[in-house]
């Protein structure tokens, strides 16, 4: 039964509140010098941490920006790739129950588990406290997050399209240029995005991995907080979530749809 | 012989699929296997295809020994039970598609699909994505897709069994006026008898992964294994007990 168009906008109203206060509360908290108890609104407003955030050159916060995105972005790139590949691979192999089994080990395994469990392998090869350290270690935890996500995408209708195509006279090339490409282009989406955010919001294991050396925002948040400067904490805070409210605001007319 | 099939073996792990199929089909014809299923048939077309590696045996097509090649230099085209369109691409490209991976030069692609448009009846249907075309319209596209690219040999595997009983009739008519027109030699696999009767130029049984051919479709209809007496039976006797 469809909704009255007054209750699905008061519904969207709602959803859009839970999403956008928070955020509106950590943009005002970022621009508020002074905000004592019980006061509604700030008393004084200061610009500094967000001009440490523009100062590309000199500012602390830009620099942590640039390393997490950079960080993330390689991350989501290498292990939706890998975990494509992978998932297609496993899909089609004799023993695909007990190779699926095995993606499933990060969802048991905690990152910092696993980072414990790596960390001698890299100190050995000089990885530890490197930045590439760190990407190397979370792209291994998230493509098994990809692993099990493309495990449902590689059904037997893609097998079937793949052959069909090969009997039609495609090459490999051709193949996933014109076909499977194509058709995984929202998975592939989907993946990465999960992925950067598996990485984005990653604490413990860049922690263990870039022993204080790769510095990421969500170990800023931390910095900020035992400083106890909070507007700082704030931007740090903000820039954190931004991804998400960002696939929220892209995707929003799928969630007034669900709405 | 254009197609010819000598001790064709296949297992999956113990279990043997095919056990020394013996084959012939002569140049333009469609040579109809019935069978139950799981008998070996999808697995028989798929190893045809160079879709499977068979374990024994030999394949020629047209002279040419094809046993080994990889499935895009065989030119044996497997058509499946349902239509298979690529989701992304409209009517029109799912019938060019072929051409287009050979890189044919547009404008022969653009009159080649026109025309193959026209004979499968979908001219008002090109520019529709798969998901817009009725099941039959699709069946009709991935015939086109097929037939475009003048494959040596064509292996369909129950292709109308997912349609309806009258639109099943018609492509039943349709594939028979297409394949005489493009000059197909194909393999028909069915598990329905009628079917078989009305595309089969010859007919072979299959059965636990052995194929019993017949010389006709007589010698065919003689066998107590086709079931074809059985059947015969039914419906006689529906019709005297109906006043």
């Amino acid at each position: 039964m469809s909704r009255a168009p007054w209750v699905r906008k008061a519904l969207a109203l709602v959803f859009a509140a839970l999403c956008g206060l928070p955020v509106a509360l950590l943009l005002l908290l970022s621009l508020a010098a002074r905000w004592p108890y019980p006061r509604i609104w700030p008393q004084e407003i200061r610009l500094d941490p967000w001009r440490d955030l523009l100062d590309v050159a000199h500012g602390d916060l830009a620099r942590t920006l640039l390393v997490s995105f950079v960080l993330s972005s390689a991350v989501a790139l290498v292990a939706t790739a890998l975990s494509y590949l992978a998932a297609k691979r496993i899909a089609s192999h004799r023993n695909r129950a007990r190779l699926s089994l095995l993606a499933y080990a990060p969802y048991v395994m905690s990152p910092v588990v696993l980072g414990v469990c790596i960390l001698y392998l890299y100190l050995r090869l000089g990885l530890a406290g490197t930045f590439w350290g760190v990407a190397l270690a979370q792209t291994i935890f998230s493509t098994s997050f990809g692993v099990v996500f493309f495990l449902g995408f590689w059904t037997e209708e893609k097998r079937a399209l793949e052959d069909l195509v090969r009997t039609l006279g495609g090459t490999t090339w051709q193949l996933y240029a014109k076909v499977l490409l194509p058709i995984s282009r929202g998975a592939l989406g989907l993946c990465a995005f999960q992925t950067f955010l598996i990485s984005w919001f990653q604490y413990g294991l860049t922690v263990l991995i870039g022993g204080g050396a790769v510095r990421t925002l969500p170990m800023k948040v931390f910095d900020y907080i035992n400083e106890a400067n909070l507007s700082y904490a704030a931007l740090a805070s903000l820039l954190l979530v931004l991804p998400p409210v960002l696939l929220l605001w892209v995707n929003r007319r799928l969630f007034l749809r669900i709405v | 012989m254009f197609l010819e099939v000598q001790r064709l073996a296949k297992s999956f792990g113990s279990r043997p699929v095919l056990c020394g199929v013996d084959l012939s089909v002569p140049r333009e014809q469609t040579f109809a296997i019935l069978g139950r299923s799981g008998c070996g048939k999808t697995t028989l077309l798929k190893v045809l295809a160079g879709l499977e590696d068979p374990d024994a045996g030999t394949i020629r097509l047209g002279g040419e020994e094809i046993t080994g090649l990889p499935p895009e230099r065989r030119r044996a085209l497997y058509l499946y039970q349902e239509p298979l369109l690529f989701p992304h691409l409209d009517a029109f490209e799912n019938v060019a598609f072929g051409l287009r991976l050979r890189r044919t030069p547009d404008p022969e692609v653009r009159a080649r699909v026109d025309s193959m448009l026209a004979e499968l009846e979908l001219v008002s249907e090109g520019r529709k994505l798969p998901h817009q075309l009725s099941g039959g319209q699709r069946q009709r596209v991935s015939f086109g897709r097929a037939l475009i690219v003048e494959p040596a040999l064509l292996l369909l595997d129950e292709p109308f069994s997912s349609l309806d009983g009258e639109t099943r009739t018609a492509m039943q008519t349709l594939f028979k006026r297409v394949a005489a027109a493009h000059s197909i030699t194909a393999l028909f696999v069915t598990h329905s008898l009628k079917e078989a009767l009305l595309m089969g130029d010859s007919i072979g049984l299959m059965r636990d992964g052995t194929l019993l051919t017949y010389p006709s479709k007589d010698d065919f209809l003689r066998d107590p294994q086709s079931g074809a007496d059985a059947e015969i039976a039914f419906w006689t006797s529906l019709q005297r007990s109906t006043p």
